[in-house]
């Protein structure tokens, strides 16, 4: 009975993975004999590549400043809903879930549009209040300000359900001993709220982080075009996903690119085990 | 007594102005929420020179013009592609990841340990690790350029066997398939007809899952596929650049149609979904 799936898995997901291994010990086009290349496509990677380093910085960059405040706005929106708005709860819990199973390209597509230097609606709202447009898509750090909230848009109503999960199981008899006691709402939220949702928290980081280094659609459709290189202006939202994505598919540099795939994937690896490694010796204290 | 009074008072006016403040928050933030969707609907119904020249936030008057050009191309083809390769991958994925689930949660056999361990293992490989071998396997099997592997890609989902077997462990009274053994049905017999049954509610939030993984794939699509004829919903809206080129509105709604309707779905069935979201996290 487990046949079928270990049969599809192996076809389809193993397989796969095992090949590009060994494609990554080659220069190889995908069309032209391979030659074996050993170590150095890995060399290059971390060695001789600016763009390696640079996509990581960017991951990073986009991690550090979207990560908290989606996780802010979730916690939030979540306890509020729970302690606030019983009765309709769940009309904005759908409502600020739909961004989350929205088609990802929509969403760039879409954001690129509202962020539109002319005739955005970003820019009317900014000009409404006296401020002057931004360029938004046209340069460095605005076009990551664009991408960050886009991910804070596309995900704090994720964050929001698996907090509000995570409350569910927290017992109500706390808060009505905290009520006793003289507790207002902000105390009982950073008293008892905060530390028993410490295993949310680390889950939702983790999480965060691996899809963070996942990020590929988004900022693709957002500064897509068919002039310039992939990556936003100064390629300064180059995801590793996107470097990828360019050295396999843009280039066909089959054994480059899967070497970058591996680093990734080892580089994700070491941050997800420190990160566990933290978040764990905190919960012990 | 007045003290106490006093405080009462002041107790309410914080709770009045905290109030407020809950709905304001709450209120903004759901407006914004919404306002892309609205954005999208919206634009879609203007001539596209219009959408240039300022930020438009009511309906215009160019809506049937939009629809007209949007007919014109390959649309419904697209949107068939895509429930193709949702549908059936979502078919594939629940059969077998049932199938697995069950064999985890009610039978003995050899390397069970160490298989599951495996399963839990690759959960956290990301789906772009083998895609260039994926690509090359596929081509050299000349099933590229064919919705095959879009169909099967994620279709042996780690996270449905996960999930599949944690709530047969729990849902499925062993009785049953006892009851199953002595009136003589086969193996698959009982799976098929006594135990598929009680797994409805975890067969509807894998199958939503799955749906809403295959419906809103894009890289693997976008490496895979050349062919025209074969773009699904994503791939057509990013790549369909020169087509629309000239019509931006009508590539906007072209968007919407291709969204909103799988939104609807994702929202009916949010339920269960929200369910599948949020299992693991509180174990850790």
């Amino acid at each position: 009975m487990i046949l079928p799936f270990f049969l599809v898995y192996v076809a389809f997901s193993i397989y796969p993975i095992v090949y590009s291994l060994v494609i990554s010990f080659l220069n190889w086009d995908g069309i032209s004999t391979p030659s074996f290349a050993g170590l150095t496509n890995y060399i290059r990677a971390f060695t001789k590549d600016p763009f390696f380093y640079k996509s990581l910085t960017n991951s990073m960059i986009l991690m550090a400043f979207s990560i908290p405040i989606q996780i802010a706005l979730g916690l939030l929106m979540a306890c509020v809903l729970k302690d606030f708005l019983k009765k309709t709860r769940n009309g904005f819990q759908l409502i600020n879930f739909l961004p989350y199973v929205t088609t990802p390209v929509a969403i760039g597509l879409i954001f690129q549009q509202m962020f539109n230097w002319k005739s955005g609606i970003v820019n009317a709202g900014l000009g409404l209040i006296g401020l002057d447009s931004v360029y938004w898509l046209g340069e460095t750090w605005p076009a990551r300000v664009v991408v960050i909230l886009t991910i804070i848009w596309k995900n704090y109503g994720y964050m929001m359900i698996m907090f509000l999960s995570g409350l569910s199981s927290i017992s109500p008899k706390l808060y009505d001993a905290a009520k006793i006691d003289g507790a207002n709402w902000v105390q009982s939220f950073f008293k008892i709220t905060i530390p028993l949702l410490r295993p949310i928290f680390n889950f939702v980081i983790v999480t965060c982080v691996i899809n963070g280094f996942r990020l590929f659609d988004e900022p693709q459709l957002l500064f897509q075009s068919d002039t310039q290189p992939i990556g936003g202006p100064n390629r300064s939202v180059l995801t590793m996903i996107m470097r990828f994505y360019e050295v396999s598919f843009r280039d066909f540099q089959f054994g480059y690119g899967t070497a970058l795939a591996f680093s990734l994937f080892i580089i994700m690896g070491i941050i997800t085990m420190i990160l566990y490694a933290v978040l764990n010796a905190k919960g012990d204290d | 007594m007045t003290k106490n009074s006093a405080k009462k008072e002041n107790h309410f006016l914080s709770r009045y102005l905290g109030k407020i403040c809950v709905w304001v928050f709450v209120l903004i933030l759901s407006l914004l929420a919404l306002l892309p969707f609205w954005m999208m609907i919206v634009m879609g119904t203007y001539i596209s020179e219009d959408l240039y020249t300022s930020a438009k936030i009511w309906f215009g008057d160019y809506l049937l013009q939009n629809l007209h050009t949007v007919m014109k191309q390959d649309f419904f083809l697209y949107y068939r592609n895509s429930i193709v390769v949702a549908v059936l991958n979502t078919a594939g994925g629940v059969l077998i990841s049932g199938l697995a689930g069950y064999a985890f949660a009610k039978y003995e056999f050899k390397f069970k340990k160490p298989l599951f361990m495996f399963v839990i293992a690759t959960l956290a490989i990301p789906p772009q690790l083998g895609l260039v071998g994926y690509v090359v396997e596929m081509r050299k099997l000349h099933l590229n350029n064919t919705l095959f592997p879009l169909i099967v890609s994620g279709m042996a989902s780690s996270f449905g066997v996960f999930w599949m077997r944690s709530f047969i462990s729990g849902g499925v009274p062993g009785e049953i398939i006892e009851s199953g053994r002595v009136d003589g049905c086969g193996e698959f017999g009982i799976y098929f007809r006594l135990v598929l049954p009680l797994l409805r509610p975890a067969i509807i939030t894998i199958g939503l899952l799955l749906f809403l993984w295959s419906w809103n794939s894009y890289m693997t699509p976008l490496v895979m596929i050349s062919n025209q004829k074969l773009y699904t919903i994503p791939l057509s809206i990013s790549l369909l650049n020169g087509e629309y080129r000239t019509d931006y509105a009508a590539r906007i709604l072209a968007l919407a149609m291709g969204t909103i309707p799988v939104l609807v779905l994702f929202a009916a069935g949010s339920k269960y979904l929200i369910k599948g979201l949020t299992a693991g996290s509180v174990k850790g």
